[in-house]
């Protein structure tokens, strides 16, 4: 593939990227619990490609081994396990939220800004192919962190868990190319079972509760 | 020798976890769970032996590295853990008598109770800081169900917040830790050693300054999550108050040391390449905060469980401000602190335990006479108690004090000159007195008084009073001598933090 240079390479990595930070966003903006779970899905499928592109630029064997599992475990597992929490607990639409839908996109722009600048003094030692992708990595954390305060069902703040897991594999692809193989299954593999504990919390939840809207736990008080 | 000691540590907890899957009597489960505590235990005194007398172990492929500081570490995990085991026998027991818990769940308990201690020894040993990552998110892991063991609502809650909030700590220290690995990636392109801390740690001086204080400020906050700094500590007391009082002392006495250890680690690291007073100021900063926070929060609690929780944070606190503040008293002070924490706070909830099962309320108001209803728990909760007032016989005095007086005289770190360095110790001094105040009022006031006619008098003797006075006279003794071992281990270990 002689037309594959790094400069296009580079630019090709960019726009994966890119698009698992507009699927952030379309996280954020969405009210149907099965949408964001589609949009996690997808956005793990975007993050599985970018880092497979990565892989293949670099020569780098083990990322191929996680981009693999991303699409497994990310993709197609836990979106599973998620809708099948969603059918038995019978919650369509997030519908309590701490930041209504236009200040929450608002804040997340701003906080795509600040992931931008804090990684600005950092940026220039960084890899020629992913040096925009440690401050898009950093911009999905924080926005992962700030959904889990906005939103209050325990389905969308679980999605926001995991789509902040999505931003620090994406950082560790692009900072250093993945990280080690063993550090890289031990986080799988919390992944996953932080996952399927909260499914089956989210049912508990229910049962105690009758709601999954996390507001409603409030019986612990000072 | 030391080989098959790593391995004992890893394999004794692991293996009696999954055996415990299979046995359905609970005379079977307390003597496998003792055992395997008493192979920890046995494995932790020879590691430290030999880390005394032939400086640090590596072994498996350089993936474990125990140096003095992980020995302190272990130590803590041994003697709390074997306390707790003690308890279990007869707190458990009296759990599925009275049929809070269903005697089949009793092996999912402590199947998730080894886990727990797994992740826990995995994270002092590993040398890898991935490793370490993924051993401490696995103790949120463990634990969640732990605390909601009850399954009451508000245990149910108290879980859900615990595992949320601590996970997504955890993420950001991850982002750290990835940070760490950018930068001495660039320095030794070696992928697979590249998080060794003791590649690290040879080559710290190499790494790219600005990286490291944005990767300590990300682990500071993540791992921090997990002490229960204020601002991040909203779950501690929700979890402490919920879990079953001998998970309440692990999480306490341990898993709070354990977090601390994954920030000095790092820290070690980061201060070689930066001024320790970067570092040094946002741990002494946080722990102030924490202290004062944490004191207050002590004055307005009616839940005596809730009490011990605020406790572990102002103790906690207190400990940041000994590394933050650094030098060799400093360092000192803090790890001697932790160690004298890990054990009262640990009695103070066994003794929590004891009142909770015989009175059936958690309400400071509604628990008197304790004296004379429950004397061996009374005493029990008066020696810890006393001890984390740090009064003089006991040893959080001593630490207490060090702490204090590299406050005084190092000051804060970051220079605020001298105004800076009298307000901070005047104003700890201040939040120490109304913590102690405080405490101390509320505990007085649970031990004397008339009983309530409601509650049967006396305490037959168990097996769990055994670790009551086994952990009583521990902290009475450290008041007095520190064992040499000990002491040499606690220096060792605070040189290897001061550095240069």
């Amino acid at each position: 593939m002689s037309w594959l240079t790094p400069r296009i390479g580079a630019q090709l990595v960019d726009l994966g990227s890119a698009m698992l930070l507009l699927t952030c966003f379309a996280i954020v903006a969405q009210r149907r619990l099965s949408a964001c779970v589609d949009l996690f899905a997808l956005q793990s499928a975007f993050l599985a490609m970018t880092a497979t592109l990565v892989a293949f630029l670099t020569g780098t064997r083990h990322i191929y081994i996680a981009a693999a599992l991303t699409v497994v475990v990310k993709s197609v597992v836990i979106p599973h396990v998620l809708r099948r929490v969603i059918e038995r607990l019978n919650v369509t639409r997030e519908l309590v939220m701490n930041v209504n839908v236009p200040a929450s996109l608002l804040i997340c722009g701003a906080l795509v800004m600040t992931a931008f600048i804090i990684t600005q003094p950092i940026i220039s030692f960084g890899h020629l192919l992913t040096r925009n992708s440690l401050a898009i990595a950093l911009a999905i954390v924080l926005i992962g962190f700030f959904t889990m305060i906005a939103r209050q069902k325990a389905v969308t703040q679980l999605i926001a868990f995991l789509v902040m897991e999505n931003g620090l594999f994406l950082g560790a692809t692009a900072a250093t190319y993945g990280m080690p193989l063993i550090v890289e299954l031990g986080v799988f593999f919390d992944v996953l079972i932080a996952a399927l504990i909260a499914g089956i919390y989210t049912n508990r939840l229910q049962d105690a509760f009758d709601s999954v809207d996390t507001s409603r736990l409030s019986e612990l008080k000072e | 020798m030391t080989t098959i000691a790593v391995a004992v540590l890893l394999c004794a907890p692991f293996t009696a976890g999954c055996w415990s899957l299979l046995i359905r009597s609970s005379q079977q489960l307390h003597l496998v769970n003792l055992g395997s505590m008493g192979l920890l235990v046995a494995a932790e005194i020879l590691l430290a032996r030999t880390v005394l007398t032939q400086g640090s172990v590596m072994v498996f492929d350089e993936m474990v590295y125990i140096d003095a500081l992980s020995s302190v570490i272990l130590f803590i995990i041994g003697t709390v853990g074997l306390a707790c085991s003690l308890y279990m026998r007869s707190y458990m027991d009296e759990q599925v008598a009275r049929g809070t818990i269903a005697p089949h769940r009793l092996n999912l308990f402590f199947f998730l109770f080894h886990m727990f201690l797994l992740a826990m020894v995995l994270a002092t040993v590993a040398n890898s800081l991935g490793v370490q990552w993924v051993a401490i998110e696995a103790t949120t892991l463990a634990t969640t169900f732990l605390i909601a063991f009850w399954r009451r609502r508000e245990s149910l809650e108290a879980g859900w917040k615990y595992l949320i909030l601590c996970s997504v700590g955890i993420s950001l220290a991850l982002f750290g830790v990835v940070l760490m690995y950018y930068s001495s990636l660039r320095v030794l392109g070696d992928v697979n050693s590249a998080l060794n801390i003791t590649q690290l740690q040879a080559i710290a001086t190499q790494l790219d300054p600005h990286i490291l204080k944005l990767a300590f400020v990300f682990l500071f906050v993540g791992y921090g999550t997990k002490v229960g700094l204020v601002p991040m500590h909203s779950w501690l007391p929700d979890a402490y108050t919920e879990a079953p009082a001998p998970v309440a002392a692990m999480l306490a006495g341990v898993l709070e040391t354990v977090a601390v250890y994954a920030i000095l680690r790092s820290r070690g690291i980061v201060d070689q390449a930066v001024s320790p007073e970067f570092s040094g100021s946002l741990l002494a900063l946080f722990g102030l905060v924490s202290f004062a926070i944490a004191a207050l929060f002590l004055l307005l609690q009616h839940n005596y469980k809730r009490l011990l929780a605020y406790s572990s944070i102002e103790h906690m606190g207190l400990a940041m401000v000994g590394f933050g503040v650094g030098g060799p008293i400093g360092v000192f002070g803090g790890l001697f602190h932790l160690v004298n924490h890990a054990f009262a706070k640990s009695l103070a909830f066994f003794a929590a335990g004891n009142i909770h099962r015989r009175y059936k309320t958690v309400e400071i108001g509604e628990v008197q006479g304790l004296a004379s209803v429950l004397p061996g728990s009374a005493l029990a909760l008066m020696v810890a108690g006393l001890a984390l007032a740090a009064l003089p016989p006991f040893a959080l005095f001593a630490s207490e004090m060090q702490i204090v007086t590299a406050l005084g005289t190092s000051g804060f770190p970051g220079g605020w000159g001298a105004q800076g360095v009298g307000g901070s110790v005047l104003l700890l001094l201040l939040c120490g007195l109304v913590a102690f105040a405080g405490f101390l009022y509320r505990i007085t006031g649970m031990v004397w008084g008339p009983a309530p006619q409601t509650v049967v008098q006396g305490e037959p003797w168990s097996a769990g009073h055994l670790s009551l006075l086994f952990l009583s006279l521990l902290l009475a003794g450290l008041g007095w001598v520190l064992p040499p071992p000990l002491h040499q281990l606690l220096e060792t270990a605070s040189t290897l933090l001061v550095g240069r």
